[in-house]
């Protein structure tokens, strides 16, 4: 309708939109699975297979001297080698100069720290899939869900402390002391649990469970860490291991590795255990028009001592 | 071209699929039966095609793509693999431990027997691992993975279980084919027998020569319901390796344990399961006489990926790209610049 006054209909704004100073935050999965695995570094120039041994202890059978003279008979020392291979792994984003030329965000700098974030990712679904692989799992059967394994339950923790506590497994987090504060209990030295977030409803319904909430102190603790029960603090992250149609159902069944100090190993290539790097145009294209980003890094894993990390295998209830 | 990157190579079919590792995964790729070209009036796929996912609604589905065929003349026939007459095609696959996206295939049988088979209406192949699920009379076993063998299209065999002592045969149940390797090798395994011998013999769920040799370790967890407690917990090495049988003879002496058996289908769900072994390290040692080493291989006692992704995976077999035995096979992937 023509009113004589100039407004948005007949002017329009000569920008039709305008950036938000203020970029969105990019999506990241909980990072869990590194933490917990010791450290270790591999030199350069001596093969790509780190391995690690352990003298395993001496047997306390016997001993006592008979006064005959006779000596004890000697014993073989027993040395366990662990071995892991080391590989790598890598990314790269190729960009058009129009791109840098025409978009309003510095994208070579946002897109190297998502080179970066996908170094970290990468890194925790390795460790990830080692813990899902080769450890041995025991089906949850106190849960009410009726399947095999069941929803997890106070008494399968328990069963998995019992197996940690009889194989001589040291907690890995300490106590966390009692205050005089409403609604807290003191959390005790912990062994760690591993979970995906599917299962958390049903944690929260885990006889004895406490929420992070309540623990005491809140300092140091890792966002990631979902509540307590028994002797494990539980971490979650939506990217944790699931076996899909593998229950007694064809349910889909959740691993959780739960473990103490020394169960795992994270190798790291010395020098090569995140690289982010840059090509520029006149190197990647033929009429210097593209560059490049990349991100790659170097990995070894390997379960140290099966003795000191088993787990639960459980499906959902609620 | 810094966008393209294409690859190739060829091989000599030996009837079964094939896997073609694509680092820089790959957007095309195309087949062709070198052997069956030549030939004048063949019943065989000739040549085939795969579009990737870059393709959208073009792209092809999961065991499938695009078949060049010659059914007894030398007219080209040309149309998809789930066409009739169907036959196995392309799988792409980027994640690894890989489930296939499949309804589930129905058992109608499982005998109480040493070792059981399996009946079923199936297209696998030997040696293929399938989880077992839903299996009325045989509860103790659901959600267990086992290797299949003397396979053909209306059942197998299950050597890695001796069934003999259950007390009822499976009357139903479900099965999907999984990978046969896990993300991480060394991997855990499940006992389906332990021996009482002075030097226990373990039988698994499938063949466990592919991931251990003589002088690894290997850690037990069995659960009560199995009987014998006496080896949970235990780490023994390995002293032989039975790929004919599935087991693994280890330096622990059983004779004196409880027997091992499965527990009754009746206490599922609420007995525990499974019991299961888990790779320990080496004990390696030289023999200085016989100068053997043992306790290391490089491509298995390290702690390594167990299957390389992204992977194209061809389906062996007449009507299928990676052809019949002996059939010569190019193949070539491409990548596109967009």
């Amino acid at each position: 309708m023509a009113t004589g006054i100039t407004n948005i209909n007949n002017m329009a704004p000569e920008l039709p939109l305008q950036f938000s100073e203020d970029l969105l935050s990019t999506p990241m999965f909980n990072l869990i699975h590194s933490f917990g695995a010791d450290k270790h570094y591999a030199e350069a120039h001596i093969g790509k297979t780190t391995r690690m041994s352990r003298y395993e202890r001496l047997s306390t059978d016997g001993g006592q001297l008979d006064g005959s003279g006779i000596d004890p008979a000697p014993e073989v020392v027993v040395r366990s080698d662990i071995d892991a291979t080391m590989e790598i792994y890598a990314k790269t984003v190729v960009i058009n100069e129009q791109v840098t030329l025409y978009e309003n965000d510095k994208v070579l700098t946002k897109f190297t720290a998502l080179l970066g974030q996908w170094l970290r990712e990468k890194e925790d679904l390795l460790m990830r899939d080692l813990y899902a692989s080769s450890v041995s799992y025991i089906n949850a059967v106190g849960g009410a869900n009726g399947d095999q394994p069941s929803d997890i339950s106070r008494a399968d923790v328990n069963n998995i402390e019992r197996i940690l506590l009889g194989n001589d497994a040291r907690t890995m987090l300490a106590l966390n002391e009692a205050m005089d504060k409403f609604g807290t209990a003191p959390v005790r030295d912990a062994f760690i649990a591993l979970a995906s977030t599917d299962i958390t409803p049903d944690l929260q319904n885990v006889q004895g469970v406490l929420l992070k909430n309540a623990y005491p102190h809140q300092d140091g603790l890792r966002p990631e860490e979902y509540c307590s029960v028994s002797r494990f603090r539980f971490f979650v992250s939506s990217k944790a291991a699931k076996l899909p149609g593998a229950s007694m159902t064809g349910a889909t069944v959740y691993t959780i590795p739960m473990f103490g100090l020394e169960a795992a190993a994270k190798i790291d290539q010395n020098n090569y255990s995140a690289v982010l790097g840059y090509r520029p145009p006149y190197v990647v294209s033929s009429v210097a028009q593209n560059s490049q980003l990349y991100a790659k890094f170097a990995i070894a894993r390997a379960i140290t001592n099966q003795n000191w990390i088993s787990g639960l295998n459980v499906t959902q209830r609620l | 071209m810094p966008f393209t990157i294409l690859t190739g190579d060829t091989f000599t079919s030996t009837g079964v699929g094939v896997r073609i590792n694509l680092p820089s995964s790959a957007d095309y790729v195309k087949f062709w039966n070198v052997t069956q070209l030549g030939t004048a009036s063949p019943t065989a796929c000739v040549a085939s095609e795969w579009f990737g996912p870059k393709f959208g609604a073009g792209a092809s589905a999961a065991n499938d793509g695009l078949r060049w065929r010659k059914a007894g003349s030398s007219a080209i026939l040309i149309d998809k693999f789930s066409t009739a007459t169907a036959s196995d095609g392309f799988t792409y696959v980027t994640v690894n431990p890989y489930v296939e996206a499949q309804a589930a295939n129905a058992i109608t049988a499982i005998t109480a027997a040493s070792p059981a088979v399996v009946s079923q209406t199936n297209t696998y192949s030997e040696n293929d691992i399938v989880r077992i699920y839903n299996t009325t009379g045989m509860l103790q076993i659901a959600g267990m993975p086992f290797q299949i063998s003397t396979v053909s299209g209306a059942g197998y065999s299950l050597i890695g279980l001796r069934a003999a002592g259950f007390a009822a045969p499976a009357t139903a149940g479900n099965t999907r084919r999984i990978s046969k390797y896990a993300a991480v090798d060394p991997e855990m395994l499940y006992i389906t027998e332990i021996t009482k011998a002075t030097q226990a013999v373990v039988r698994t769920s499938v063949d466990p020569s592919a991931y251990y040799v003589v002088g690894n370790k290997i850690h037990f967890s069995i659960p009560s319901s199995f009987g014998m407690v006496e080896m949970n917990q235990l780490t023994g090495t390995i002293l032989a390796v039975s790929s004919t049988n599935y087991t693994l003879t280890v330096d622990i002496d059983s004779s004196a344990f409880t027997t091992f058996a499965f527990p009754a289908s009746t206490s599922s769900p609420t007995a525990q399961l499974f019991a299961t072994l888990a790779p320990a390290g080496s004990k390696t040692a030289f023999d200085p006489l016989t100068l053997v080493q043992t306790g290391y291989e490089f491509q298995k006692t390290p702690f390594h990926t167990g299957q390389f992704t992204p992977f194209l995976f061809a389906a062996g077999g007449t009507n299928s790209p990676a052809g019949s035995n002996a059939d010569v096979i190019n193949w070539i992937a491409y990548k596109l610049e967009n």
